[in-house]
């Protein structure tokens, strides 16, 4: 009888200890099987250990050089056959993609509701919901145009594509973030913005 | 000919000492007969403010304040129509501010002819007489505040009046206490000589020597414990609330809440894949290119750039491996809000795990959620299948979402 209540005691003073301990924000805690946890192949995303193969020691490697991102030359849209190619134009061809380069996407109810919501996600806190330049950022930033200027009014598709790929006077490229097919959709949207 | 620009050459001169003279004198009377400034607001707000202030601080370009004192109406015009054409024909100032304003070169403005310009100019007196005005007003508004220290004053008084309340309550708690211990002990004339501090101490001692009260401080213990043991195990791989420090202080708090940048912008993958990805430091460069260069935490990402070495974030969601998790067909297909997974990101200067990312949450979730069939064919015969069976709308459970193998395989 004795040890049975000495064994509770001691069961409860060890319960006591551990729960008044708690953990840190800067700690994940314990897992059960971590084994089961944590990634056999390689995660591009999550790191334990050092990689054993890769020189640097991260899981991720750098594309060979000379890699061309492929997504950029999807070489048909839709059905309208067109060859991205000709958009691997460099940052100074503006004039050229201005005359050149023409929007494959047809301008209707679907692209526009989708140049929307991308011209949401990738322009519009800068550029601002009426495309005059009052995005929160633009406060900040300086320098952001109102579409509806005049400099601006006869301003092609292409040159929207080129900009958006390219950058211009402040505004860096976005070509990593936006693809070609985003850019064309957006080019639509700011057209419908300046008519107001 | 010759005599046509002769003469308009002559009139721009007479004009422009005109306007200079004026200018010394009284500076809104100069331009009224000239431009319109009310025109002028409109079409430099439309057009020039984002480069350019109407006082003398630099924005982009540089502040316009006395614009009409540096160069004449001619040489404006002619900069605003073609700025390029300016600055190669090789004059001599343009040259000079093109490279002063790191080369970056102003939009042309070929449709704005004398007119534009002119209401423009008259603007920018406008405004800057407008600021001359403007002191005198803010002086008086500034006593007017400094002067109504009342709100204070009255905040003062409620805190004194707070704690008078407090200490009558004090003072009764302490008269009621006395006068239980008393009854407690039954004697009321022998505690008559012994003072309050020994009748409280009395009360106290006779209370925890009582047994029920002693059983019931130890069972209320052990339960708290247990119950505390239990959730603790519950909590062995549940990294909820887990918020590292980041190798960059990144506060979202600052770019999704007050700057309203989308969770997209940055987070690129999360319409496209099974990871949201975390930015490259090239996305960070499309506004700190060219903001906030000097500040030592946007510095580490330059040094990461020459270093060529990628930045090292700390995960936060650390999802298991035994389970399968797709960001695009929740956010994409779904049409779940990221805050509803991460809690309100836009308010966290430090990110942390908000959902307890544990099976039992992914599948309350799947139980709770209808499925979004309005419009879509592809649910049509599913969902006459399922009105069939079951009154309850067509639920994410309905269609699979608690298959073992959706996430588990």
């Amino acid at each position: 009888m004795k040890r049975i209540h000495t064994l509770i005691a001691c069961t409860f003073t060890a319960m006591t200890a551990l729960t008044s301990c708690q953990r840190g924000h800067d700690e994940t805690g314990w897992e059960f099987a971590p084994n089961m946890y944590n990634s056999v192949g390689y995660e591009p995303y999550s790191q334990i250990n050092k990689n054993p193969i890769n020189a640097d020691g991260k899981n991720m490697r750098e594309p060979v050089t000379g890699t061309v991102s492929r997504r950029n030359y999807k070489t048909q849209l839709d059905s309208s056959g067109v060859d991205l190619m000709i958009y691997h134009l460099g940052k100074d061809d503006l004039a050229i993609a201005e005359t050149v380069l023409k929007n494959p996407i047809p301008n209707n109810e679907k692209s526009l509701a989708e140049g929307k919501a991308l011209y949401g996600r990738y322009c519009q806190h800068c550029h601002g919901e009426t495309g005059a330049g009052e995005g929160a950022v633009a406060d900040m930033y300086k320098g952001v145009p109102n579409y509806k200027a005049d400099a601006y009014l006869n301003m092609t598709d292409g040159h929207i594509f080129h900009v958006i790929t390219h950058g211009k006077g402040r505004m860096w490229p976005h070509g990593s973030q936006v693809t070609p097919e985003e850019r064309w959709k957006i080019a639509h949207y700011i057209h419908k913005l300046q008519k107001g | 000919m010759r005599s046509c620009l002769f003469f308009k050459e002559m009139r721009n001169i007479s004009r422009l000492f005109v306007i200079a003279l004026l200018a010394m004198i009284s500076l809104s009377k100069a331009i009224a007969q000239d431009g319109d400034a009310a025109s002028g607001e409109t079409l430099f707000n439309n057009n020039c403010k984002a480069c350019h202030s109407p006082k003398d601080e630099v924005v982009v370009g540089p502040g316009l304040k006395g614009i009409q004192q540096r160069r004449d109406l001619a040489w404006i015009v002619k900069w605003v129509k073609n700025p390029n054409g300016v600055i190669q024909a090789g004059d001599e100032y343009a040259v000079a501010l093109y490279n002063k304003f790191n080369k970056a070169q102003m939009t042309a403005f070929p449709a704005f002819g004398d007119k534009e310009v002119k209401d423009i100019l008259a603007y920018i007196e406008k405004a800057n007489t407008a600021v001359a005005a403007a002191p005198a007003g803010a002086t008086n508004t500034a006593q007017a505040v400094s002067g109504g220290s009342g709100p204070s004053d009255l905040f003062t008084y409620i805190l004194v009046a707070l704690l008078l309340v407090m200490l009558l309550v004090l003072g009764v708690l302490l008269a009621i206490v006395s006068i239980l211990s008393k009854a407690v002990s039954g004697d009321v004339s022998s505690s008559e000589g012994t003072s309050m501090g020994d009748k409280l101490r009395n009360g106290l001692v006779a209370f925890s020597k009582n047994s029920a009260v002693r059983s019931a401080t130890v069972w209320f213990f052990i339960l708290m414990v247990t119950k505390a043991t239990i959730d603790g195990m519950y909590g062995i791989g549940v990294q909820q609330g887990y918020a590292p420090k980041q190798p960059i202080a990144f506060s979202h708090k600052l770019h999704a809440g007050q700057y309203k940048v989308d969770c997209n912008y940055c987070h690129t993958g999360v319409n496209r894949g099974k990871s949201a990805t975390i930015p490259s430091a090239n996305i960070c460069m499309n506004c700190h290119g060219v903001i906030k260069k000097e500040s030592p935490e946007i510095q580490k990402i330059y040094t990461a750039i020459e270093k060529n070495q990628p930045i090292e974030w700390v995960r936060i969601h650390n999802l298991p491996d035994l389970a399968y998790f797709n960001h695009a067909q929740h956010v994409n297909v779904g049409g779940v809000q990221c805050q509803q997974c991460h809690g309100e990101i836009q308010t966290m200067e430090v990110v942390e795990q908000r959902s307890s990312l544990t099976m039992g949450w992914c599948i309350d979730c799947h139980r709770k959620t209808d499925v979004n069939t309005k419009g879509n064919a592809y649910y049509d015969k599913l969902t006459a299948l399922h009105a069939k069976k079951s009154k309850e709308p067509l639920k994410v459970a309905d269609i699979g979402g608690l298959e073992c193998s959706k996430c588990h395989y």
